[in-house]
């Protein structure tokens, strides 16, 4: 018997187009998470809008959510065009596509004013170290020493997309692998229940050009050196959560938007993601140790988002008839009048 | 003393940020208020405070409205300008300055007329005396030429309304001003002005306020902006204007409000704006265009509407940031890599600001494309005459949307890119509607928007684009002609020029040439430019930058029999033109 979700769809409601990316490649992998993700989730796929910008990881709307509308924008500059979209439609769900190179170099300015703005969004980089689309050339996230197939080690401090997003405000903020489908499903999920910026940030290995051990974004290496803030488990708003079975050791619950709930487990240590220091501090460490750290590291919901403080109309401004839209001939009259009065008073 | 009635130029030489604004605007509106047939001008610097600024303030019978040959009356305020100016001026000449600045005024062959202007403002308020001393040169401007003096009260009530200690405190100064010139320098000026039958229904705006209007009454959904002399008055305006005129049922707005992180972000939310079904909109100057350039390939083969308006200042570069230009008009037309071009829509008034302004958002959804509006520094920040704007004639357009599946189903053959209805301009589903969903693109792509490289997929789609545009030209504002029977001289210009042309035209005529004319408002050009340049032997095309733009847009388009018979009248100099540079420099081009 084939599966549906709540909405009785079955799994191929949320597919795509068929990938033109090397076989292997870790974006491939995140596009069957989203696909999971937003199927187990039940959201109509039209209600979806998927942006991105340009790159190997950029092509990727064309291999998930067929049903949805998307734009594969221009390169780095996928954050504004969806901060026009959402102006005009606010109802719509946004799920983005970045990658490191649009993110971290050439878009690195409209990625931080999306999150300045808290614009609603789902924004997950597909992180690989290198320019995959232009054949393999070192991105701004590489870390110190890290070395990809051809050329020699990376000599420059890395930036990290996550450490920034938490400095800036960003209301969630995950780092996860490409290979993790568990725990980057249910990071997914609950991004896609969040209201506000939620920052996904996936390490997501380019087997052409930097999957050598000595890459700190290979597969090898990055199994090897996942340091995992806790197990996640994501329990929706439409399955009780009395129902859920209760996990042995410590466990926190965290409430989403939608009502739906994100479970951490505690692993070793445990880490409150409401703290934004404990966040860095986890970053820097992992960071100092040649570790990738993974899972939440920051949450703070219930922020105003870049449609909520601007005073705008209960209705989704593309919903609004000619007459909202142009004011009365009448309203003329009184604008010219005025005109009038104030020149000859 | 024979007197010539409102037929003069006044300059103001102040520094910016003394105040001086007021006191010009004080001048020009109870000039106004008469019936005076007068314009202003503020030339000002790029920056706060310190620097120095002009006024100039024309009247004429005639309806001139560029700035005049030369200066019939010259006030001097600004010390650091102090001895250029007097140097510059024309025998007999009337100077008025300020004593207190304690400058020489070597002119003998001016009739000079100082008044301590500083000091007499310390007996109205010690604090404020160096602002108010510029009041003291309305006063003596208000007595040389005999303006009313109702007409300066309504002024001064006009520009500090509401603040009713201003207004004592100014109408004093005014006063005592007028008083000390009638005493002191008694009736020297043979310049006057005289009332004449104003019609009650006309006010002054600036083209950027009237620009504003006609986007809210155009239905725009989004401003986004990133400030920029002299572009930010205008979106400044939509701001001001949006609770008043744009507010639902429920008190919310109808059109939200993003100032961007730079033009950059500004043009990419327009460009999600369109493709999310509303009406977006910015606002910039020629620097902002060359950073939005990416983008505005991206409308144009994405087929997404929007509306950018290009308030042209000197470039290049940085340029003169706070002096004007006709300098963008190429890279609007073409603006982007690639083969491009874009609907630019050119008001010369401020009733086509505030028209433009509503119409430019039906052609970009009607076209689905970017539709640039143009002005200038001059159009845009100087106050202009208008007797009220018209309320749009026509419904709003909003193109070819499918909005319902039986919309859908009535369509034999859709694709997003497939010319159905053979006009060039395919339909488009919204992004929410479930309706044939696609990833746009700015990526080959097929008649159903799927990723293609196929030479003749692209090479169709790059054809149909092109039919597209050149489908509007017809429908685009037509050009405004004047012609005279001869046939012999027309010029074709476009824009600001508009406010020099009748001057110009007259300077023409007295050296016996007829000329028609033709004012260009919108590119691509409408068929009646071509019939205009077919019907005359000699055109000029006359225009205000370097290089002669619709002149070289021109001889790429026209049939090649008509572009021997063209002729380039360009120039710049940062200021607003003045009427006599061009006509000689059409009558030297011409060897008339
Ligand atoms: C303005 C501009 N500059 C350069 C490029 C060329 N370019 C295309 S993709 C890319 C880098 C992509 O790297 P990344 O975002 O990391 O994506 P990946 O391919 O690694 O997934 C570059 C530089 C471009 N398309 N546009
Ligand atoms: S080049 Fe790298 S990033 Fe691009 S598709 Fe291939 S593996 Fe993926
Ligand atoms: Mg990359």
């Amino acid at each position: 018997m084939v599966k549906l979700n709540v909405l009785n769809l079955e799994k191929s409601e949320y597919k795509g187009g068929k990938s033109s990316l090397c076989p292997g490649c870790g974006h491939d992998q995140i596009s069957n998470v989203i696909i999971q993700a937003a199927w187990e989730n039940g959201i109509k796929p039209e209600g979806i809008a998927k942006m991105s910008g340009i790159g190997c990881s950029s092509k990727t709307p064309a291999y998930f959510l067929a049903k949805s509308h998307g734009f594969n924008t221009v390169h780095g500059r996928m954050p504004s065009v969806t901060t026009g979209a959402n102006m005009i439609n606010k109802d719509l769900a946004f799920i983005a596509v970045s990658g490191d190179g649009d993110t971290a170099s050439i878009g690195i300015g409209q990625f931080i004013h999306a999150i300045r703005r808290n614009l609603d969004m789902v924004y997950i980089i597909e992180n690989n170290g290198v320019y995959g689309l232009t054949k393999g050339q070192y991105s701004a996230t590489v870390e110190k020493g890290s070395k990809k197939k051809k050329g020699t080690a990376n000599e420059q401090a890395p930036i990290d997309l996550c450490a920034m997003a938490v400095n800036l405000g960003c209301t969630f903020v995950a780092r996860s692998f490409s290979g993790s489908k568990k725990q980057l499903t249910a990071l997914l999920r609950a991004a896609m229940s969040h209201r506000g910026m939620a920052i996904i940030d996936v390490i997501s290995p380019c087997v052409t050009f930097a999957n050598n051990d000595e890459s700190y974004r290979s597969y090898n290496y990055v199994k090897s050196n996942d340091e995992v803030l806790h197990i996640v488990d994501y329990i929706p708003h439409f399955s009780p959560l009395s129902e859920v079975e209760v996990p042995e050791g410590e466990f926190s619950d965290i409430s989403l938007f939608d009502g739906s709930t994100l479970r951490l487990e505690t692993v070793s240590e445990d880490h409150d993601p409401g703290d934004a220091v404990a966040a860095l501090r986890a970053i820097h460490e992992a960071t100092q140790e040649g570790r990738h750290v993974t899972g939440l590291l920051y949450y703070n919901p219930n922020q105003p988002t870049a449609t909520d403080t601007l005073g705008l109309t209960d209705t989704p401004l593309v919903g609004l008839s000619d007459e909202e839209m142009r004011p009365s001939a009448e309203s003329l009259k009184e604008v010219n009048a005025g005109f009038r009065a104030s020149d000859s008073s | 003393m024979d007197k010539i009635y409102n037929d003069f130029t006044i300059n103001v030489a102040t520094a910016n940020g003394t105040g001086s604004q007021s006191s010009n605007l004080i001048i020009l509106h109870s000039m106004f208020e008469m019936g005076v047939p007068v314009s202003g001008k503020n030339l000002f610097p790029s920056n706060i405070s310190g620097l120095p600024t002009w006024f100039i303030i024309r009247a004429s019978d005639k309806g001139y409205q560029a700035p005049g040959d030369e200066t019939n009356i010259q006030i001097i305020m600004n010390k650091d300008t102090w001895e250029k100016d007097l140097k510059a001026l024309e025998p007999g000449t009337i100077v008025i300055f300020n004593e207190d600045a304690k400058m020489p005024v070597e002119r003998d062959d001016c009739i000079c007329l100082g008044m301590p202007m500083t000091t007499m403002a310390r007996g109205i308020s010690p604090k404020m005396a160096r602002l108010m001393a510029n009041m003291y040169y309305v006063g003596g401007i208000a007595h040389l030429l005999g303006i009313d003096e109702g007409a300066i009260s309504s002024a001064v009530e006009q520009q500090f309304r509401g603040k009713e200690n201003a207004i004592t405190m100014n109408l004093q100064a005014i006063s005592e001003a007028r008083s000390y010139a009638s005493e002191n320098w008694g009736d020297v000026s043979k310049f006057a002005v005289v009332a004449r039958d104003k019609s009650s229904d006309t006010f002054l705006i600036e083209g950027n306020e009237a620009v504003a209007l006609g986007c809210i009454y155009g239905g725009i959904n989004m401003l986004s902006w990133y400030p920029i002399t002299p572009s930010s008055s205008l979106a400044e305006s939509i701001i001001n204007w949006i609770p008043k005129l744009r507010e639902a049922g429920d008190g919310g707005s109808t059109c939200a409000v993003v100032q961007a992180e730079d033009e950059l972000a500004a043009a990419g939310m327009v460009l999600g704006a369109g493709w999310a079904g509303g009406r977006g909109m910015t606002c910039t100057s020629g620097p902002g265009i060359s950073l939005m350039s990416e983008f505005i390939g991206l409308f144009y083969f994405a087929e997404v509407p929007g509306v950018i308006w290009d308030i042209n200042r000197t470039g290049p570069s940085t340029g003169l940031p706070t002096r004007t230009q006709q300098g963008d008009l190429s890279m609007c037309y073409e603006a982007s890599h690639g083969d491009t071009q874009h609907i630019v829509l050119i008001p010369g008034t401020v009733d086509e600001c505030f028209e433009f302004g509503w119409r430019a958002f039906d052609y970009a959804e009607r076209f689905q494309t970017l539709v640039f509006g143009f002005g200038d520094l001059d159009l845009g920040m100087n106050r202009w005459s208008t007797s009220g704007f018209d309320y749009p004639s026509e419904k709003m357009d909003r193109g070819k949307v499918i909005r319902t599946q039986e919309q859908m189903d009535a369509i034999p053959d859709f694709g997003r890119y497939r010319d159905v209805d053979g006009d060039g301009v395919a339909y488009r589903t919204l992004p929410g509607s479930g309706l044939a969903p696609i990833l746009y693109r700015g990526t080959g792509h097929d008649e159903d928007g799927i990723y293609s490289e196929d030479p003749d997929v692209y090479y169709q789609a790059m054809q149909r684009l092109k039919r597209k545009i050149d489908g509007s030209r017809d429908v685009l504002p037509a050009p405004v002609i004047r012609e005279e029977e001869e046939g012999d001289v027309g010029i074709i210009f476009y824009g600001s020029m508009e406010n020099s042309i009748v001057e110009i035209d007259d300077m023409l005529e007295e050296r016996g040439m007829s000329v028609s004319t033709c004012r260009v408002r919108a590119l691509p050009y409408h068929s009646e430019v071509e019939g205009f340049i077919e019907r005359h032997n000699r055109v000029v095309v006359m225009e205000i930058n370097r290089d002669g733009q619709l002149y070289g847009i021109l001889r790429k388009e026209l049939p090649r029999h008509l572009i021997s018979k063209l002729y380039s009248v360009a120039y710049s100099d940062g200021l607003p033109p003045k009427a006599r540079e061009y006509a000689n420099r059409v009558a030297e081009v011409l060897g008339d």
